[in-house]
């Protein structure tokens, strides 16, 4: 023995010296411990936004309310517009300016959106589509501002630069005034089955009528407040809106054989519906199982048939909403039912045309009852009175009314996927109500923030609707392919939505997924859901920032997850851990019976052959590594050789001294006979090759082929 | 190349609005297997899209993972993907060995080979799969050979496209 330690000691001695004489001293580096804090990622908490993660004291948010008139030329296809805003300045800034948003421009004829987008020569395409992109003449899009003016009439400075405009004030906007200007505009609508959008009208050439879904149609505030100072982003199509809360007064003018749907509280109901369907409507307020029909479809067929030149007017109020949409039309089918929530009722409405019948008589409203239970549960009760889903062939949401996919054959059947596929739409959609719509983040800049979080609650209700539902995003495993595919189209979670390549897998899919794991396996369902439902609460009506939602739930479940937010939202890493290496041993006293030696089985494999005399225990030392960036916490499952299993979870932060390997060691009564490391599937470990000992797995397409020769 | 697989990405994503569910989907994923000289590829397409591709093209009803199902099934598959689906392995054609299908949940999953393949520098991948039968169909490829990883989405008027390795 001490012969070895000399040997050591001059070895070490020699490499120093060596070491010494080749340079001079090794350079240091700064933390990179995949454990620190996340402070200097984080913006420095303030009065506002505290490090608790909730509002502070000194928190403000500007409140915008609009007075509007609108007219939908159906003949035309145009829509008409004359708004007044009035903005309150409840910061404590004085503002030189105002800056709006004129989401339209981005169809305009001079809009930069094509001119941003790089493009090809096809290998072929169709004749309609050949017409479309290369012969027929840009749609003439965009908002036509008539005029921006003062309550008294006068001109009012404004300076229009793309999506953006800017109202140049002649004295700044103190803080706790109001501002009131007037705004007159028309555009042409876009039809959004053949040139896209997320609002548009639909052609029916059967019966020659149109179905319109209506949003982004009016120049909106844009938000100001302490974490963006104006959000004037300009709007390029992708990432959606920043908006403020305020109240809204609407009349709207359409056909008067038309059947609308709007957020907000329709105000004249006797004017704008027959006595018929107030009487059914009043039926449907009380009706708590089935949907009932406020307008049949036998009714819209006959409506739809002929086209009235007279007009009505529709007039609704919503108070504390954060943007105002509607959808109309002939054809629409009506139907609603009451839903409970917490003893309070809240209206279910799905607004239809017969093209998508029986799929939406059959789910579309029972999904919006189901979205709005669940979310409750596992956040704050629905504080609106209603929610509508309507058959707008796309998904696209806005407060208390979204516009889904998915149509039955011409027959009326409709399978499976059509189906599930409607279903999980419209409770994504109708879902939003609740993230942008009332936990109000900024999705021109952080797209996860709403569609994430609105991912995640998505399966759950999901799961609520039909406990079998076929679940296609949010499980570990789901989104595997993404993670572990080419590093140089993935960018990290916390990413502008403009800039990420996988939109979906992206600001959906991934954070969704990471929910889910922080659910399910770091937090527990206990813990995750209060901190959760904290951070509805907490920003609620108000506009939470990504830090507020990262602070808030640490502090909310007493624990520190910095090192998941940092790895699974601020990098691209992947989880792979595997078992390097497995030693075994069995314990003997040794020759001098002063202590127990622990000896070495060198063989093959984990089966150990002691000898009569052992200790009656097994030793095993496992090497983990971890070839992944991610730091996750080892869930091993242990196979005895009784057949019995036992699952063990070590902690992420076992990875806080060495990322790279960990060795642990084992102690059992009985032999171990095999190791699976996340033998459920939970950590989205990207290769599961490296995963079990002794190692028997094979890639799919190996196992397939040995399938085929047995 | 790249620029046009980005283009691809953007063009789809505002037209389908911002459900964001793929649901013409296909994945085809190429793996270059060293150790047995081969390239393995495994499609996934959703079951009842192809299964309505070939009842409509052969005028058959497959019924698929029933107890009625067509026995022999696989020489429609075969015939569908030897027509669909080309490689071209350093610009030379080259042909696959069908091994089979498997089916799981929603989705059949083809297995491919193609053998005697010593060393590749590019592959040229051309897709129709469901492009006649889907308006919007896509068809993602997923390649890896050694350690490089490469990918494409091919959609009704890209359906064809070169991927190229470092070697």
């Amino acid at each position: 023995m001490k012969k070895i330690e000399l040997l050591l000691l001059s070895i070490v001695f020699i490499t120093s010296v060596n070491f010494a004489q080749n340079s001079k001293t090794k350079a240091g580096h700064t933390n990179q411990n995949k454990f620190k804090q996340l402070k200097e990622l984080l913006p420095t908490p303030n009065l506002q936004r505290t490090a608790s993660g909730a509002p502070g004291l000194k928190y403000t948010q500007q409140k915008v309310d609009y007075t509007m008139d609108i007219i939908l030329d159906d003949t035309n296809t145009r829509i008409y517009g004359n708004e007044t805003i009035t903005y309150h300045n409840n910061s404590d800034d004085s503002l030189a300016y105002l800056w709006v948003q004129l989401d339209q421009n981005m169809r305009a004829a001079d809009s930069k959106t094509p001119d941003i987008q790089s493009n090809s020569i096809p290998n072929s395409t169709s004749e309609k589509r050949f017409k479309k992109s290369y012969i027929d003449a840009a749609f003439d899009g965009g908002f036509k501002i008539e005029s921006v003016k003062n309550l008294d009439g006068t001109n009012l400075s404004h300076t229009v630069n793309q999506t953006m405009m800017r109202i140049n004030l002649d004295t700044p906007l103190a803080s706790g005034e109001k501002f009131q200007f007037k705004i007159k505009w028309w555009y042409n609508i876009n039809n959004h089955r053949t040139d896209g959008g997320r609002s548009g009208y639909e052609h029916f050439s059967k019966d020659g009528n149109n179905n319109y879904v209506i949003a982004q149609f009016y120049p909106r505030m844009c938000v100001y407040d302490n974490v963006e100072g104006w959000q004037n982003d300009q709007f390029w199509g992708r990432s959606e809106f920043a908006l403020e809360f305020g109240d809204f007064s609407v009349n709207i003018t359409t056909p008067e054989d038309h059947m609308l749907g709007a957020t907000g509280i329709l105000k004249n109901e006797v004017e704008v519906l027959s006595r018929k369907e107030l009487k059914r409507l009043e039926k449907a307020r009380t009706t708590f199982d089935n949907p009932v029909l406020i307008r049949t479809q036998d009714e819209a067929e006959k409506i739809e048939k002929s086209k009235s030149k007279k007009t009505k007017t529709w007039k609704f109020y919503a108070e504390n909403v954060r943007d105002y949409a509607f959808a109309t039309s002939r054809k629409f089918i009506w139907d609603a039912m009451a839903v409970d929530i917490n003893g309070k009722t809240v209206m279910a409405y799905s607004l239809y045309s017969k093209e998508a019948n029986p799929l939406y008589g059959d789910h579309s409203t029972r999904a919006v009852a189901q979205t709005l239970k669940t979310y409750s549960k596992y956040t704050f009760d629905y504080p609106y009175h209603k929610a509508i889903s309507v058959d707008g062939q796309m998904g696209m949401e806005y407060p208390q009314i979204c516009f889904n996919p998915g149509r039955p054959d011409a027959d009326g059947t409709y399978s499976d996927k059509i189906k599930y596929r409607m279903i999980k739409v419209t409770i994504h959609e109708v879902g939003h109500n609740f993230f942008p719509m009332i936990v109000n983040s900024d999705e021109r800049q952080w797209t996860w923030m709403d569609e994430g979080l609105n991912s995640y609650m998505e399966m759950l209700a999901e799961l609520d609707y039909d406990k079998d539902f076929p679940i296609t995003r949010g499980y570990p495993k789901n989104i595997v392919k993404y993670m572990a595919g080419d590093q140089s189209t993935i960018a990290p979670i916390m990413s502008k939505g403009d800039h990420v390549y996988e939109f979906g897998n992206n600001a959906y899919g991934k954070p969704a997924t990471a929910l889910w794991i922080l659910r399910e396996t770091i937090m527990g369902k206990e813990l995750f859901d209060h901190a959760f439902r904290t951070y509805s609460q907490r920003w609620m009506f108000k506009h939470p920032s990504p830090a507020d939602f990262f602070r808030t739930m640490e502090d909310a479940s007493g624990i520190d997850l910095d090192w998941f937010w940092r790895g699974w939202f601020f990098t691209t890493d992947v989880t792979d851990i595997g078992i390097e290496g497995v030693r075994k041993f069995y314990a003997t006293n040794n020759a001098s019976k002063e202590g127990i030696d622990f000896i070495e089985d060198n063989s093959e494999g984990l089966n150990i052959t002691k000898p009569t005399s052992a200790k009656s225990k097994y030793f095993y030392e496992i090497t983990f590594n971890k070839p992944g960036g991610l730091v996750m916490p080892i869930i091993v499952e242990y196979t005895y050789d009784d057949g019995s299993k036992e699952k063990k979870t070590y902690p992420a932060q076992i990875w806080r001294y060495n990322d790279k390997k960990v060795t642990k060691a084992v102690h059992s009564d009985k032999q171990i006979t095999k190791i699976v490391i996340d033998p459920d599937l939970e950590t989205a470990d990207v290769d599961l090759s490296n995963n079990s000992f002794p190692n028997t797995n094979k890639d799919q397409f190996s196992k397939f082929k040995t399938k085929m020769k047995n | 190349m790249k620029l046009k697989k980005y283009f691809l990405l953007l063009l789809i994503i505002p037209l389908l609005s911002f459900s964001v569910h793929k649901y013409y989907l296909s994945l085809t994923q190429v793996n270059y297997k060293e150790t047995s000289k081969s390239v393995q590829i495994i499609i996934n397409v959703f079951m009842d899209d192809i299964e309505t591709a070939l009842n409509k093209d052969h005028n058959i009803d497959l019924q698929l993972s029933t107890k009625k199902e067509l026995k022999n099934n696989d020489i429609y598959f075969e015939n569908y993907l030897r027509n669909a689906l080309q490689f071209k392995i350093n610009n030379t054609s080259r042909a696959f060995h069908y091994v089979g299908k498997e089916y799981e949940g929603d989705l059949v999953y083809f297995y491919l080979e193609i053998e005697n393949v010593s060393k590749i520098s590019s592959i040229e991948v051309t897709n129709k799969i469901l492009l006649k039968h889907f308006d919007k169909q896509e068809n993602l490829i997923k390649s890896k050979v050694g350690t490089t990883n490469k990918s494409v989405l091919l959609s009704k008027e890209y359906y064809k496209e070169t991927l190229t390795y470092k070697n």
